[in-house]
């Protein structure tokens, strides 16, 4: 039997919510790691500071109330607008934070990728593998001792107890859903909130980008397929009444108990 | 055994997600008073640690009279061990629960205190904390790593959760 594989685990309170950390790693001085580990919570507080709306002076807040030019802003925000950009034309339209009924709102991309640029920063630290769950947005890479791959439930919107399903981790996945905050996303194509399916998730290389796509999915439906299969990205959907839909590409495990 | 200490993390997330979304809602599907055979114990004062005996007794795996030693900080241990999360004030009351691993496993989840409006009572002691139980469970026997779902607040069941895992590695 191998000898147990070091943890390093951390639950860091930012963005509204907790970020968790689970790293591994795997050859790396573990104190080198822990440092590595404190230093993407870091900044994980520096993005919060400088996107979050519920912030009257954050740098976001001032650019979105027209206080601030993109170009006095920190480089990060054109960064992140890039990505929205992209997203918006990935998605043909239906992610659009510059199309929200309180203005310019980035907010459904930040989290996913505030934590990919965490775990890159993790990997440059030469971090073995982990995983980094942004509440409920995951981006992992490496794979725990005796794994080929991490290995992530998918939650139930209709039973809090119940995953939907398990998936085998590449890259990242992220999920959108109306049953923890209400019916807070937008469909900008009808002109109110988004109803009918009670959860999106998407799985591809780019969590920001993943998260971008499932924030629109829950507007779109399965309509959304071949814009998220163009994009080199698979996707399940949960309808309201349970019933499930995904790309044919989508990395569930058929016996996730075998 | 060498996947076992990764199940924690999955089920820590997938708890903060159910208990967040019971006892913020006005209500949850209602799970007619099932006892997991699990202790509760409310009321107790703050700080004091619960040591679920009934539940600790529950694995037979062979390592779980093995205690840990001090000094392998990161490692999962695999004795049984208690740990209690920080009271959490939240807007119907505050809260705090432990949470009882054996070897990697979560074997208990109790309430340490809960000083809640009197029309919620019911709801934490006879819904959050079986469904919690039995998501420790189902979560565990999937093995997996995280859950992904939908975007939950830093609610108080949450940080209670996530404070008692973090004591149990330490």
């Amino acid at each position: 039997m191998a000898a147990a594989e070091v943890i390093l685990r951390r639950a860091e309170p930012v963005m509204g919510t907790v970020v968790s950390f689970d790293l591994r790693p795997q050859g790396l001085a573990v104190d080198v790691a822990r440092e590595a580990m404190a230093a993407a919570c870091a900044m994980l507080q520096h993005v919060d500071a400088t996107f979050s709306l519920y912030k009257p002076d954050s740098p976001m807040s001032k650019l979105a109330r027209g206080e601030l030019t993109l170009a006095q802003c920190p480089p990060e925000i054109d960064a992140v607008l890039e990505l929205c950009d992209q997203a918006k034309r990935l998605s043909d339209g239906w992610f659009d934070p510059w199309s929200l009924p309180g203005g310019l709102d980035p907010t459904g991309l930040v989290k996913g990728w505030a934590a990919r640029e965490a775990a890159a920063g993790l990997v440059r630290s030469g971090v073995g593998a982990g995983l980094v769950n942004a509440a409920g947005d995951i981006v992992g890479f490496g794979a725990p001792q005796g794994q080929d791959s991490w290995r992530i439930g998918i939650r139930s919107p209709q039973s809090p107890e119940r995953l939907a399903c398990v998936i085998e981790l590449h890259g990242a996945v992220a999920t959108s859903g109306t049953y923890e905050r209400g019916s807070h996303i937008w469909d900008i194509r009808r002109g109110r909130p988004a109803r009918g399916i009670a959860s999106a998730s998407v799985c591809g290389p780019d969590l920001a980008v993943a998260d971008a796509l499932a924030t629109a999915l829950i507007a779109a439906g399965e309509q959304g397929f071949d814009w998220i299969r163009a994009a080199g990205y698979e996707a399940l959907i949960v309808l309201d009444g349970g019933e499930t839909h995904s790309t044919d590409g989508f990395p569930a495990l058929a016996d996730p108990e075998a | 055994m060498t996947r076992a200490p990764i199940v924690i993390a999955g089920t820590a997330a997938g708890m903060a997600a159910v208990i967040g979304y019971h006892v913020s809602g006005p209500r949850g599907p209602l799970l007619a008073g099932t006892s997991v055979g699990a202790t509760r114990t409310a009321n107790t004062t703050a700080g004091s640690t619960q040591t679920a005996s009934s539940a600790s007794t529950a694995s037979g795996s062979g390592s779980g009279a093995k205690t840990t030693q001090a000094g392998t900080a990161g490692v999962v241990p695999t004795g049984t061990r208690t740990a209690t999360g920080t009271d959490v004030q939240y807007g119907y009351g505050d809260l705090q629960v432990s949470v009882t691993v054996s070897g990697s496993k979560i074997t208990n989840i109790s309430l340490v205190k809960a000083n809640v409006a009197d029309s919620y009572s019911g709801t934490v002691d006879q819904v959050a904390l079986p469904q919690l139980r039995q998501q420790a469970l189902s979560v565990q026997s999937a093995r997996i790593n995280g859950v992904s779902g939908a975007t939950y607040t830093s609610d108080a069941y949450a940080q209670s959760l996530q404070a008692a895992l973090d004591k149990l590695k330490a």
